[in-house]
């Protein structure tokens, strides 16, 4: 018995191997890396420094940082904000392309294009459609009357908004795939038994929808949060953090910290912040899908 | 059998693409940007190629902004990558790159009596506590271009305060608005980018004020004259006779509506010469006019030195070479080449009495004193960090209209104060 037991251990092992290589080397490694960088002052720019090691300074300084704190507020909005209507519309597209029509297939296809677009794509895309001489938006809102035409991206408020915008475009699709899952895995059975004990549209949403794609619904935000929460590439392109840096994010602070600024040490600890916070994050979808999962088991 | 030959085929076919890598050839890589005007630098590598054929120009492009060029480069250079030998500056860059340890010092290829042959504010940006890492290849510096066929209209001369530039510009707008022809009056560059920087400091100075004080080396902001400045860029620039838009913009972006024929005033590099005035990229084509920037009642003109240097990597594996191609580029035949066809104003004295250079470009004879007088950034290894708290207050200033530029101010005199004193 111990014998063949032993050579099954021997086996799995082998097999998980490879996968815990690549994810040691590519997540851990990089992951730890930053986190020992972080605890050094490290400045590209003087070499004559050295690489110090300064404990928690860097998250000292961090703390004190105004700049940092108010990408912070911004990241947590941008996250919040975008997941949110993600989500709500996501839903709303996974319902219209769950029923049946003619052209579904089509339909499906075409909601799927946004995603299939590489961000900075799309990222160039908004900043023409936000554009205030030749931009779409301005076109649709004001038509010809090119002297009412507003510098949308030029407004903290509105270049924020425009960032959040872009995203949902985006990334709706991503939600509204995995709810459309969802859907299907419902039976359709239960629909008919309720439609027999007279359930109207909305409670049959309620009472049956809801529930049981609740699964889905958490693991799409789980995704969702924990994308939002790395945003850079959409600030990157469209608006570089500004305008007075309404939209920095935290990321791209830090990668301006790192690549721009040289500061390899404070750039690491804000990365490792990023990763604390969606890490955490993920730490408590998990807990709370675990207990949905268990309830209905 | 049939496998044999097919192997045997295939191997045949591998043939001709190893025997192409001649062993003798030495590849250069040289680091640069994707030009404004392409058709230039096509004949400087064709004309460097012909003479030294026995060395493979691999070109490597890199993105048009500097700060996305300076990021991509520093990382290169950071892990010593090989596939850097000769790369191009921007102006700001030599002390952060000599204190790295990323670019070479050129003290032995380059000496003094040479460098006297160049323009003094380019030398002085590339020399770091006394060696030089860069040989300067053309410079930048701000300049204020305007339409001619309007100002006449309207009887102005060209502007030489501010204030009056505020004044014409008011009057023109107004004028061509009652004939319903919307014009702007004035479009830079004030998106938070470097390039803020450059467009603040010219106000900043003109009105007698500083970034740093020359003298103790102290950041100066919060002084009334520079404080002033800024207001006066938020309150009368870019509230009354620039589109708002202008926060937003870059260099190409605030040359579009200029060339598109929509905005009187322009500040830009000497490049928007050409393009303005090329049939096949500007609807003013000829209608432009050049002069130095304007200053405040109590300043005098100050323009901001650009700009862009050729160093060589500390890392190459072929100096030799690529110091070669450095001097070739840097040499008076292609810098008038460069100053013919892209309107790039020379580095070499020389050639601002050359004749030819002269009647292609007729605003470098006037603007020559301007560019030797043409102000520096803050000079420091830690720029990159200075210029990331400016961007941030200027653009804050600027876009948040009620907020107190004086308070503002100080606090980031308090920063740079701290990033300064890292050096120090």
């Amino acid at each position: 018995m111990k014998g063949p037991r032993k050579g099954q251990a021997l086996v799995a092992t082998l097999m998980v191997l490879p996968c815990s290589l690549f994810v040691l080397t590519f997540a851990f490694y990089p992951i730890l890396y930053s986190f020992w960088l972080s605890l050094h002052r490290i400045i590209l720019g003087l070499p004559q420094l050295g690489e110090p090691f300064v404990g928690l300074d860097n998250y000292r300084d961090l703390l004190h940082d105004r700049v940092a704190l108010r990408a912070t507020v911004n990241t947590f909005v941008f996250v919040l904000s975008s997941t949110a209507l993600e989500l709500l519309l996501g839903l709303i597209v996974a319902l219209v392309i769950h029923r049946s029509f003619t052209g579904r297939g089509t339909v499906r296809a075409a909601v799927l294009v946004p995603w299939a677009i590489p961000t900075v794509v799309s990222s160039q895309l908004w900043r023409f459609i936000f554009n205030d001489k030749y931009g779409l938006l301005n076109f649709i809102i004001y038509g010809g009357e090119v002297s009412r035409y507003k510098a949308w991206l030029a407004d903290p408020f509105y270049a924020f908004v425009a960032i959040v915008v872009a995203d949902v475009w985006k990334t709706t699709s991503f939600a509204a795939l995995i709810l459309l899952a969802g859907l299907q895995s419902i039976p359709q059975e239960l629909y008919d038994s309720a439609r027999v004990d007279g359930a109207n549209a909305w409670q049959r949403f309620r009472t049956i929808t809801l529930p049981m794609l609740r699964p889905a619904l958490l693991v799409a935000l789980l995704f969702r949060t924990m994308d939002a929460f790395r945003v850079f590439d959409l600030v990157f392109v469209m608006t570089q953090g500004g305008p007075a840096d309404a939209t920095n994010v935290l990321q791209f602070y830090g990668y301006k910290k790192m690549f721009a600024e040289g500061l390899m040490g404070y750039g690491s600890s804000i990365s490792v912040v990023v990763f604390l916070l969606s890490f955490s994050v993920a730490m408590l979808y998990m807990r709370v899908i675990k207990v949905g999962f268990l309830q209905k088991g | 059998m049939k496998r044999v030959l097919y192997l045997f085929f295939i191997f045949l076919l591998l043939l001709p693409s190893c025997q192409k890598e001649s062993p003798e050839k030495v590849k250069l890589h040289f680091v640069t940007w994707k030009p404004n005007v392409p058709e230039v630098w096509e004949e400087i590598y064709r004309r460097f190629q012909q003479r030294y054929p026995e060395i493979e120009l691999i070109r490597e492009i890199g993105p048009h902004s500097s700060t996305a060029f300076h990021d991509m480069l520093t990382q290169k250079l950071k892990n010593r990558s090989p596939d850097v030998d000769v790369f191009l500056m921007d102006v700001i860059w030599p002390p952060e790159f000599a204190s790295a340890g990323w670019a070479m010092p050129l003290d032995d290829l380059f000496p003094p009596e040479e460098r006297e042959e160049f323009l003094e504010g380019p030398i002085m940006a590339n020399t770091y506590r006394g060696s030089i890492y860069g040989v300067p290849l053309f410079i930048d510096s701000g300049m204020l271009f305007y339409r001619k066929d309007l100002l006449q209209k309207y009887g102005f001369k060209p502007p030489e305060t501010w204030q009056e530039l505020v004044k014409q510009a008011e009057v023109i707008m107004e004028g061509e608005k009652s004939g319903g022809r919307e014009v702007y009056g004035y479009s830079g560059q004030f998106k938070q980018y470097e390039g803020l920087v450059c467009n603040m400091m010219e106000f900043i100075l003109s009105n007698g004020g500083h970034i740093i004080e020359p003298d103790t080396g102290k950041p100066a902001l919060s002084k009334a004259r520079a404080v002033e400045a800024v207001r006066f860029v938020r309150d009368m620039i870019i509230g009354r006779i620039a589109p708002r838009g202008v926060l937003t913009y870059q260099e190409p972006e605030s040359l579009d509506i200029f060339v598109q024929g929509r905005v009187i005033f322009h500040r830009n590099w000497p490049y928007a010469w050409s393009v303005s005035n090329d049939p096949e990229k500007s609807r003013i084509a000829g209608r432009v006019g050049v002069i130095r920037l304007p200053h405040f009642p109590s300043g005098r003109s100050y323009s901001t030195l650009g700009g862009w240097q050729v160093g060589i990597s500390r890392y190459s594996e072929h100096k030799e070479e690529a110091w070669l191609f450095a001097r070739f580029l840097t040499s008076p035949e292609i810098q008038k080449l460069i100053a013919l066809k892209a309107s790039k104003a020379p580095t070499r004295k020389a050639l601002y009495s050359d004749p030819d250079v002269l009647k292609v470009n007729p605003q470098f004879k006037d603007m020559k004193d301007v560019f030797l007088r043409a102000y520096p950034r803050p000079r420091s290894p830690l720029y990159p960090a200075v210029s990331h708290v400016l961007q941030r207050y200027f653009s804050r200033v600027l876009s948040e209209t009620d907020l107190d530029i004086e308070r503002e101010a100080r606090q980031v005199d308090a920063e740079i104060e701290k990033i300064l004193s890292m050096v120090r």
